[in-house]
């Protein structure tokens, strides 16, 4: 069998919705998690949409998409007993994952700290809305809050709307995508030098990291770049970025430079072969074409003969075509879409995962990354409430029956 | 102001302390915002990361003047380059003369990481592809970002930030359900690619401490891009409901919105989640009687009032600053944040002057800016960034003092016209 990077270390995942891709990460690289629930089940479960629209704590697919590979054990990490259970798991583990507001963990005597004293190797990684110190640490967030306080709203939406969050949970995506790769980080000095450490992510300042060429625009020219649909200012010029095609939208950046010129070339030659009216024919040299030194009403009459351009052609004669042509365009995909793209059928992106006790198989991503030494590859579906009790209290923790019994009328499992 | 007093100015960040990485040695071949991001997250850490340039094939962002102080002809005065590019070495290398494999090939012999993104097959037709490389360095760890991924019938197209974001389909859900698809201006596959690629090199370091076995990593922004849809992808195979654009609005919150405040184009985010934050946000507003109508007091019936539950929100978040909306929420535990700009993250923003977000740093052209230092934080490990190179600027010491090329060599290849 061939392994994964990081088989042989273990995770407890005692994350909400923010970190839940941060140990799906780690699981597909090796990594046995356990999602840590409150008896009953994790809050998120009920987070909508659900299989077949019924709503059930076994059948929300957020929550599917973002815990594969993991085991489940539930546990009152407020019962006296369920701390005595965790520090037990903890004695055995690598690494915890969570994302309770700043000081809740240490309350119940579980924080960084005391964590340590009952195995100084562990690593703590926090993934919170506003990281573990400073004024906002016991502020409330969310997908919606960090993309507002991190600048990257601002520039985002129509200019006579308000500004717009991004569809998917894009940045409890990227921060746990961060915070996987601090943890790793922490593992390997920790494997060299058997010193673990705490890890602390917050949503907004990864959110933040990706404004540098907004910030430096105003660090060094205090201009402010505000929210204006399809339109991108990255340099001189703002440039349109997304057109409107026969039956959807393309991503076309126009861009100056050598950076923009095998493109823009190809499309002026497009333009041409539909015998359309072409005024980047003018463009004689696109290596040295400078949107710095391009009037803004020449600007506009080459988008205008653009714009037309894109409305002569559908999706799929712009996907197919223009790849052929190397225009750079790429079709705007909806989720049906992306399930029949060749690129990705041809990677093998997709796998089935059964969900056998509701009679469904849902295909999923297979992977982050592709290796060639190791396997890192999604591979079952995410798990039931609790469904690794026995399994972890009973066979691998030693609980007797008895005790599991005890505890499960205590409500502690 | 985010830079108050003269000593807070250093040339590095942080302590010289204890770092995650210190001894790992990177070939960097990455550029543009991927391949720079990528090596940042390494070199920020403790790894020496060598980042090979060239005049001839120059980084779009030494080239890119978006602000005002920045020339066309120097390649080193864009604070752009230097925030994807702190705490590296950098050398400038002609690829395509036929004595460069003499520093290249030295380079592998001394890395244990290979970074690249270039577009699928540049490096092999420059001499330097996987292949070649594992025969000079069989344990090499070699990562390559690109568009689509090493493989499959795109593999070789071009793309930029924007590819990922629209053919994952992220961008057809981002926006007005009644308008087209809308994106940032900032970049959404580029910034997200790089902790994937970085995360599987230090994973791959820690397989080859343990098997001695190195690997080659291939990380796509396609790829990587379409997890964070996942949930729509299932409710178009499970339930056939194709989602598309809402907004600001999700299924499980109400309000669930950005409101207008007082002031010009400024705005606060409030998110209303449980009932217990309901009923805070309700106490926040002072109670007003519509509150209590049966249209707004369970969660669904706000879904199904949604249009006249925001105008309703709006006429309050009016009277005050976005500051004092997110405050008088945030006090009563409700979710909620300014839409903050770029002046209010660099002046205003107390929680990211805390986290270091950016910190001044002199560079010897462009003076002292800040630095983005990792949004990720080792307690124990901390980041230390110094600022980017000059393009060519360590030439001499990576040669001499990395490589022990002798003095008489350096020259010759000099003179042979090697380096730039």
């Amino acid at each position: 069998m061939v392994d994964s990077l990081l088989s042989g270390f273990q995770a407890l995942d005692l994350t909400d919705e923010k970190g839940f891709v941060c140990g799906k990460t780690l699981a597909a690289l090796g990594v046995e998690t356990i999602k840590i629930e409150k008896p009953g089940g994790d809050p998120a479960r009920g987070i909508p949409p659900f299989l077949h629209d019924v709503p059930d704590p076994e059948k929300s697919l957020y929550w599917f998409a973002f815990n594969t590979d993991k085991r489940s054990i539930t546990l009152n990490l407020d019962a006296s007993q369920g701390q005595d259970l965790f520090r037990k798991l903890v004695e055995r583990a690598d690494f915890v994952l969570e994302s309770f507001t700043p000081g809740y963990m240490d309350s119940l005597g579980l924080g960084y700290e005391a964590l340590r004293r009952v195995n100084p190797r562990i690593i703590v990684t926090s993934i919170t809305p506003f990281g573990q110190k400073g004024p906002y640490a016991q502020y409330k967030g969310s997908e919606l809050v960090a993309s507002a306080m991190s600048g990257v709203m601002v520039s985002t939406g129509d200019p006579d709307r308000p500004p717009v969050r991004e569809g998917p949970d894009s940045i409890y995506f990227r921060s746990s995508a961060a915070a996987a790769l601090g943890t790793v980080m922490a593992h390997y000095y920790r494997e060299n030098t058997g010193e673990g450490q705490q890890v602390d992510v917050s949503l907004q300042e990864v959110a933040a990291s990706r404004t540098s060429s907004d910030l430096v625009i105003w660090e060094f020219d205090k201009r402010l770049i505000k929210r204006n649909a399809t339109i991108r200012t990255v340099g001189a010029r703002a440039t349109q970025w997304l057109w409107r095609c026969k039956d959807g939208y393309v991503f076309w950046p126009y861009m100056g430079g050598p950076g923009g010129a095998p493109a823009n070339s190809a499309l002026s030659q497009w333009i041409d072969d539909d015998g359309l009216e072409n005024p980047l024919n003018q463009v004689t040299n696109w290596d040295e074409f400078d949107f710095a030194t391009l009037p803004k009403t020449e600007l506009d009459v080459q988008q205008e003969a653009i714009r037309k351009f894109f409305m002569n052609h559908t999706k799929k004669e712009i996907a197919e075509e223009g790849l052929k042509r190397g225009i750079n365009a790429s079709v705007v995909n909806n989720p049906a879409n992306v399930l029949e793209n060749p690129q990705l059928e041809a990677r093998s992106y997709w796998v089935e995962l059964e969900h056998s006790e509701l009679g469904v198989t849902l295909t999923y991503p297979k992977y982050f990354f592709l290796n060639n030494q190791t396997e890192n590859f999604i591979r079952r579906r995410a798990p039931l409430i609790g469904e690794d009790n026995d399994d972890i209290y009973a066979n691998e923790l030693g609980l007797s029956s008895t005790e599991m019994v005890a505890l499960k009328e205590a409500g502690v499992i | 102001m985010l830079f108050e007093k003269e000593e807070q100015i250093r040339r590095v960040s942080g302590s010289m302390e204890k770092q995650a990485l210190a001894g790992v040695k990177v070939l960097d071949f990455g550029w543009a915002l991927v391949g720079s991001l990528t090596s940042k997250q390494l070199a920020d850490h403790g790894a020496q990361v060598v980042r090979v340039e060239s005049i001839t094939r120059i980084d779009l962002t030494r080239t890119n003047r978006m602000v005002s102080m920045s020339s066309a002809t120097n390649p080193d005065d864009k604070p752009w380059f230097t925030h994807l590019n702190t705490s590296k070495y950098g050398i400038a290398v002609n690829l395509k003369h036929p004595r460069a494999r003499e520093v290249i090939d030295r380079l592998i012999r001394w890395a244990d990481v290979v970074n690249a993104n270039m577009v699928p097959g540049t490096l092999g037709r420059l001499g330097f592809g996987y292949e070649y490389i594992r025969s000079i360095k069989p344990d090499i760890i070699m990562a390559e970002g690109s568009a689509y991924g090493q493989t499959g019938p795109m593999a070789h197209k071009w793309g930029v930030d924007g590819t990922g974001a629209a053919l994952s389909g992220y961008l057809d859900l981002t926006g007005w359900p009644d308008r087209g698809p809308v994106g940032p201006n900032v970049p959404y596959g580029d910034v997200v690619l790089p902790f994937f690629i970085a995360l599987a090199i230090v994973g791959a370091l820690d397989y080859k401490r343990r098997t001695g076995k190195g690997q080659y990593i291939d990380g796509s922004m396609f790829d990587v891009c379409i997890h964070q849809v996942t949930p729509a992808l299932l409710d178009w195979e499970a339930n056939g409901h194709l989602q598309t654009r809402n907004g600001n609005r999700i299924a499980y919150a109400a309000p669930h919105g950005v409101f207008p405040c007082r002031g010009d184009d400024r705005w606060c985010a409030i998110g209303v989640f449980t009932d217990n934050e309901w009923e805070a946000f309700c106490h926040v507003i002072e109670d007003p009687s519509w509150t209590r109508e049966p249209r707004f007091t369970t969660l669904s019936s706000r879904k199904e009032n949604e249009d006249a539950l925001e105008e309703l929100v709006a006429e309050w978040t009016k009277q005050h600053s976005a500051e004092e909306v997110m405050q008088m929420m945030q006090a009563a535990g409700v979710p909620a944040g300014v839409v903050q700009t770029m002046q209010d993250l660099l002046e205003h923003d107390p929680q990211l002057k805390e986290r270091e977000f950016l910190v001044p740093l002199e560079h010897p052209v462009i003076g002292v800016f800040g630095h983005p230092t990792p949004p990720y934080k080792l307690l124990k490990t901390k980041a230390q960034v110094r600022t980017s190179p000059c393009l060519g600027e360590h030439t001499a010491y990576v040669c001499t003092e990395l490589l022990g090329m002798s003095d008489e060599e350096f020259i010759e290849l000099l003179r042979e016209g090697v380096f730039e």
